[in-house]
C-alpha cells in the first residue's frame, strides 16, 4: 500500500510539474505582450514598466519558470495584477463556494443515480427499468449550462421559488443553502443519469455471480443481498467514477457559477481569463488541477480499502 | 467491513428536511427584495483598485463618486453635457483660462478621525495625481494654490478648456484626506483610507459591495440608505437576475434593449445615460490597395450603415456621423457621402481598379462579427472581395502600432470602436500627426486639424468649439479614411421605483438615485 502510495504521489507530483509548465508557456504563447494584454490597450508605459517588473517579465523565460516554481513551492503563487492582493489568498476565498456547489452537486447525484440504478437492475427489463433507462440518457445528453439556465428561467425568473444570483448572505446557513439548490441541480442532473446507467450495468454483472446465487439460496433477506453483497462489490467502479465526477465537476461549475452570479474557483477563472490577469488564472487553474488529483487519488485509496483484491495486487 | 445503515426512511427524512431548509430562506428573499431603504445593483467584477490614482476606471469610480468628495459633476442641459458644482462645494469659477477657483462646503469631516476636508487636501489629491497612472487627466494642472482652510485655486498651466468636465468630474477628480493618505502608506487598494459622502464602503470579493449609511455625513441624504452591488461578471446573468427581481436596475445588452423597447414588460423602464462610444470602420491610407482616395471613397458609398445597425445592433444605437458623440459639443448631423453603389462602382471603374480583394480586421466579438460580415457582403456588391479576420483583444489592439510590430503594414481595413469623455476633446486627441502609428491607424497627417486640436483646448466659447470640432470631423471625413458606424449607448433597465442616475459614460452615481 506504501508502495502505490507513493507511486501515485510521484505521479501526481508529475501531473502538477506538467501542469504548470503548459500553464506558464501560455503566457507567453499568447499573441501581444503580455503586460498590454494585461493592462489594456491604453495604459501607461509606467504602468507597463511596473507590471513588467512585477511579474519578472524582464527576465529570461527559463528564470521567470523557475522564479514561479520556487514561489509555487512556498505557497505563493504570485500577487493579483490589478488589486496587489496575494493569488492564494484570494483562491482561499473563493474555494469553499465551488466545493460546496461541487459536493452539494453529486452529492444529490449519488443519493438519487444509485438505488435508481439498483432499482433497475435487480428488475431488468421491467417498467422502472426503461424509464430509468431514457431518463438516465436524457439528463446525461442534457449539457449543465443549458440545464442551468433553464432552471434559472423556471425556479427563480418564473416562478421566483428560489434566488437567481449569489451565494446568500455570509453567516445565515439557511439562505446559502437556498442559493445552492438551482446550480446543484443543475451540475448534479447529468451524473444521476451517469451514475444510474454505471451501477446498473455493475449490478447486473454481479448479480449473476455465484455466491450471490448462494446468498439467496440461503434465504437471505433480499435487501441484504442487494444492498450488503452485491452493492458493495458493483460500487467499485462507481466510485472510480464519482472520483473522475468530482474533478470534472470542477471545470463543469464555470457554467453554472456564471449563470447564478455564484463565487467560485470557476467564475474566477472566467473572470480572469477576460481580464487578462494571468497570475489569477495561473493560480486558480494550478490548485483545480491539484484538487482533481487529490480526489482521484482519494477515490483510487477507497477502492483499495473496500476492495481486497486491489490491495493484495498493489 | 461493516456496509454503512442507511434506512429508506432514514433518507427521506433528511431529504424532505434539506429541502424544506433549502426552500425556507427563498420565500423570505423574495418578500424583502420589494422592501425600501435598500437599492439593489450589479457591479461587473470586484473593486481592486480604489486609489484614484492606480484605478482601472469604471466600478471604481462609482465607489469613489458614493464616498470621496468631487468639486464638480455631470449635469444634462437639454441635449447636451455640461457641469455643475457638487454639494461638496459652495463656489466652483473659471476665473479665466488658467485659474479656477473653489471654496468648500463648511462642515465636511472625513471617517476614521481624520478631521474636516481642507483646501489642502484638495492640492494634496490633485498634485499627485501628476505621478499616477492618471496622469495625462491632470497633464494641464500646474498647482492648487491655498488661500484659506476650505478656499484655493487650480491653476493650470496653459489653457485647457475640458478640465473641469473630463477632470474634475471624472473618477480622477476624487479628493482624498492627506492625513490618512499619510497614514496608509501614500496608496490603497481595497478599502478607502478615509470616506467623505453618504456612504461607507464594504466588499466580500466574488460577491458583492455594500453602501452604507455614513453615520458622520451631514449633506444631504440619499434616497436609499443601503446601497448592495452584486457582483455578476455577465451582462445576461444580470438581465436575468433583474428579471427575477434581484436587480433594482442593470445595464442591458442590445439584443435585449431591443426586446424590452419591442414589449416592455409592466413596472420597467429604460434609461440611457449617454452614447460615448464611436464605431467606425477604417481603411489604411498608405496600404497600395488604398493608396487611390477614391478607392477609399468608392468604399464610403458602398457600405450600408442602416443595415449594420439593424441588423448587428437590433435598432438600439444611433447612426454615427462622426467621432463627436451625441449630447457633445461638435456633434454633426450628417455626413457627406451616402449610400450609393453606382458611385462606388463609378469611382472604382475612375480609379481603374477591379477585382479589389481586401482584408477586414476586427475584435471576435458577436456585434462586430455581423457588422463585419454586413460589409462583406455590401462591398461584395461593388465587385470588392472581403475576407474577413477574427482577432483576440490582444493582437487587434496592437496591428495598427509601429512600436509593437510589422502588422500596421498589411493592416487594410478594420472595425474599430473607442469610448471617450463627455467632451469632443478626448476623441480628437487621437488623429493628431504624432499619433500616426500610434492610435492614428489610418495614417493621414493634416496640418489644419492638428491647429484646430491645439484652438479646441484652448477656445472657451461653446459656439466656438463647436465649429473647431465640426470641422475636425469634415478633415478627417474628407480622407475617405472612415465609414462612421454608430455610437452604442450605455442603457439600463430598471424598476419604475426609481430614477436611475448615471454618468454619460455609464458609471452609476448611487447617490442621485431617486424613490420614483
Amino acid at each position: 500500500m506504501l508502495y502505490y502510495l507513493t507511486k501515485r504521489l510521484g505521479l501526481s507530483a508529475a501531473v502538477i510539474g506538467l501542469v504548470v509548465l503548459v500553464l506558464f508557456s501560455l503566457l507567453h504563447l499568447i499573441p501581444g505582450d503580455p503586460a498590454t494584454i494585461a493592462l489594456g490597450p491604453r495604459a501607461t508605459p509606467e504602468a507597463i514598466a511596473r507590471y513588467a517588473e512585477k511579474m519578472h517579465l524582464d527576465e529570461p523565460v527559463w528564470r521567470q519558470f523557475l522564479i514561479y516554481i520556487g514561489n509555487a513551492l512556498t505557497g505563493d503563487l504570485g500577487l493579483d495584477v490589478f488589486s496587489n492582493r496575494p493569488v492564494t489568498a484570494i483562491i482561499m476565498e473563493r474555494i469553499g463556494f465551488t466545493l460546496a456547489l461541487v459536493c452539494a452537486g453529486m452529492g444529490w447525484a449519488m443519493l438519487l443515480g444509485i438505488p435508481l440504478g439498483c432499482l433497475a437492475a435487480v428488475k431488468p427489463g421491467s417498467w422502472l427499468d426503461r424509464v430509468t433507462g431514457v431518463l438516465s440518457v436524457g439528463t446525461i445528453a442534457v449539457p449543465s449550462f443549458l440545464v442551468s439556465i433553464w432552471a434559472l428561467l423556471i425556479f427563480a425568473v418564473q416562478l421566483r421559488w428560489l434566488p437567481a444570483i449569489g451565494a446568500g448572505e455570509p453567516g445565515q446557513l439557511g439562505d446559502q443553502l437556498s442559493h445552492l439548490v438551482l446550480p446543484a441541480f443543475a451540475i448534479g442532473l447529468s451524473w444521476v443519469g451517469y451514475l444510474a446507467r454505471m451501477v446498473r450495468a455493475s449490478m447486473l454483472e454481479v448479480m449473476g455471480e455465484n455466491y450471490i446465487r448462494s446468498a439467496r439460496a440461503f434465504g437471505l433477506h433480499p435487501q441484504r443481498v442487494i444492498f450488503g453483497y452485491a452493492l458493495r462489490v458493483a460500487i467499485l467502479p462507481t466510485i472510480t467514477l464519482i472520483g473522475m465526477g468530482f474533478g470534472g465537476m470542477i471545470s463543469s461549475t464555470v457554467f453554472a457559477e456564471i449563470i447564478f452570479a455564484r463565487p467560485g474557483i470557476g467564475k474566477l477563472i472566467f473572470d480572469a481569463v477576460m481580464a487578462r490577469n494571468f497570475p489569477i488564472v495561473q493560480g486558480a487553474v494550478l490548485v483545480a488541477t491539484g484538487l482533481y488529483i487529490l480526489v482521484v487519488l482519494f477515490s483510487d485509496i477507497l477502492i483499495a480499502w473496500f476492495d481486497p483484491r486491489v490491495r493484495e495486487s498493489l | 467491513m461493516k456496509p454503512t445503515a442507511t434506512t429508506r426512511r432514514g433518507f427521506l427524512g433528511t431529504t424532505a428536511a434539506l429541502g424544506a431548509l433549502g426552500l425556507a430562506p427563498a420565500w423570505t428573499t423574495a418578500a424583502f427584495a420589494q422592501t425600501g431603504g435598500t437599492l439593489r445593483l450589479r457591479i461587473d467584477g470586484d473593486n481592486d483598485v480604489l486609489d484614484p490614482g492606480f484605478m482601472t476606471g469604471g466600478i471604481e469610480i462609482e465607489a469613489q463618486k458614493q464616498c470621496l468628495p468631487f468639486l464638480a459633476q455631470y449635469v444634462r442641459d437639454g441635449d447636451t453635457f455640461t457641469w455643475e458644482p457638487t454639494y461638496f462645494v459652495t463656489r466652483l469659477e473659471q476665473r479665466d483660462a488658467t485659474h479656477i477657483d473653489f471654496e468648500l462646503t463648511e462642515g465636511l469631516t472625513w471617517s476614521n478621525g481624520y478631521g474636516p476636508v481642507t483646501a489642502a487636501d484638495v492640492k494634496f489629491s490633485y498634485e499627485r495625481m501628476k505621478d499616477t497612472d492618471w496622469s495625462g487627466y491632470f497633464e494641464a494642472l500646474d498647482h492648487v494654490e491655498v488661500t484659506g482652510e476650505r478656499t484655493g485655486t487650480i491653476v493650470l498651466s496653459k489653457p485647457f478648456a475640458p478640465f473641469i468636465m473630463i477632470t474634475l468630474c471624472h473618477g480622477p477628480g476624487a479628493v482624498l484626506s492627506e492625513k490618512a493618505m499619510a497614514d496608509a502608506g501614500g496608496e490603497f487598494t481595497t478599502q478607502f483610507p478615509a470616506v467623505c459622502g453618504p456612504y461607507t464602503y464594504e466588499a466580500t470579493p466574488g460577491q458583492r459591495a455594500v453602501f452604507s449609511a455614513n453615520p458622520d455625513w451631514t449633506g444631504p441624504a440619499p434616497a436609499f440608505d443601503r446601497v448592495e452591488c452584486n457582483v455578476i461578471s455577465e451582462v445576461k446573468a444580470a438581465e436575468r437576475a433583474f428579471e427575477a427581481g434581484e436587480l433594482d436596475c442593470t445595464e442591458v445588452g442590445a439584443d435585449t434593449l431591443a426586446r424590452y423597447a419591442k414589449d416592455m414588460p409592466d413596472g420597467t423602464g429604460i434609461a440611457v445615460a449617454g452614447e460615448l462610444q464611436y464605431m467606425w470602420m477604417g481603411m489604411n491610407t498608405e496600404h497600395p490597395k488604398l493608396q487611390d482616395i477614391r478607392v477609399r471613397q468608392a468604399i464610403q458609398h458602398a457600405v450600408d450603415v442602416d443595415t449594420i445597425l439593424q441588423g448587428a445592433y437590433s435598432g438600439t444605437t444611433p447612426r454615427s456621423h462622426g467621432i463627436i458623440c451625441p449630447g457633445l459639443i461638435g456633434q454633426r448631423d450628417s455626413t457627406g457621402y451616402g449610400l450609393d453603389p453606382d458611385r462606388s462602382r463609378a469611382l472604382l471603374a475612375e480609379a481603374g481598379v477591379s477585382g479589389l480583394e481586401l482584408t477586414l480586421r476586427t475584435l471576435n466579438n458577436q456585434e462586430r462579427m455581423l457588422a463585419a460580415q454586413i460589409i462583406q457582403s455590401n462591398l461584395a456588391a461593388v465587385g470588392i472581395t472581403v475576407t474577413v479576420v477574427p482577432l483576440d483583444s490582444g493582437p487587434f489592439w496592437e496591428m495598427g502600432q509601429e512600436s509593437k510590430g510589422e502588422t500596421w503594414k498589411d493592416l487594410e481595413l478594420w472595425l474599430m470602436r473607442f469610448g471617450t469623455t463627455p467632451d469632443p476633446y478626448e476623441a480628437t486627441q487621437w488623429f493628431t500627426s504624432d499619433q500616426v502609428g500610434v492610435w492614428n491607424w489610418e495614417r493621414w497627417t493634416d496640418e489644419e486639424f492638428d491647429r484646430l486640436y491645439q484652438e479646441g483646448i484652448n477656445e472657451t466659447d461653446p459656439q466656438k468649439r463647436h465649429d473647431i470640432y465640426v470641422r475636425m470631423q469634415e478633415i478627417m471625413e474628407n480622407t475617405g479614411a472612415y465609414v462612421w458606424i454608430n455610437h452604442e449607448p450605455e442603457a439600463f433597465v430598471h424598476s419604475t421605483d426609481i430614477v436611475v442616475n448615471a454618468a454619460p459614460s455609464g458609471e452609476l452615481n448611487y447617490r442621485r438615485f431617486e424613490k420614483a
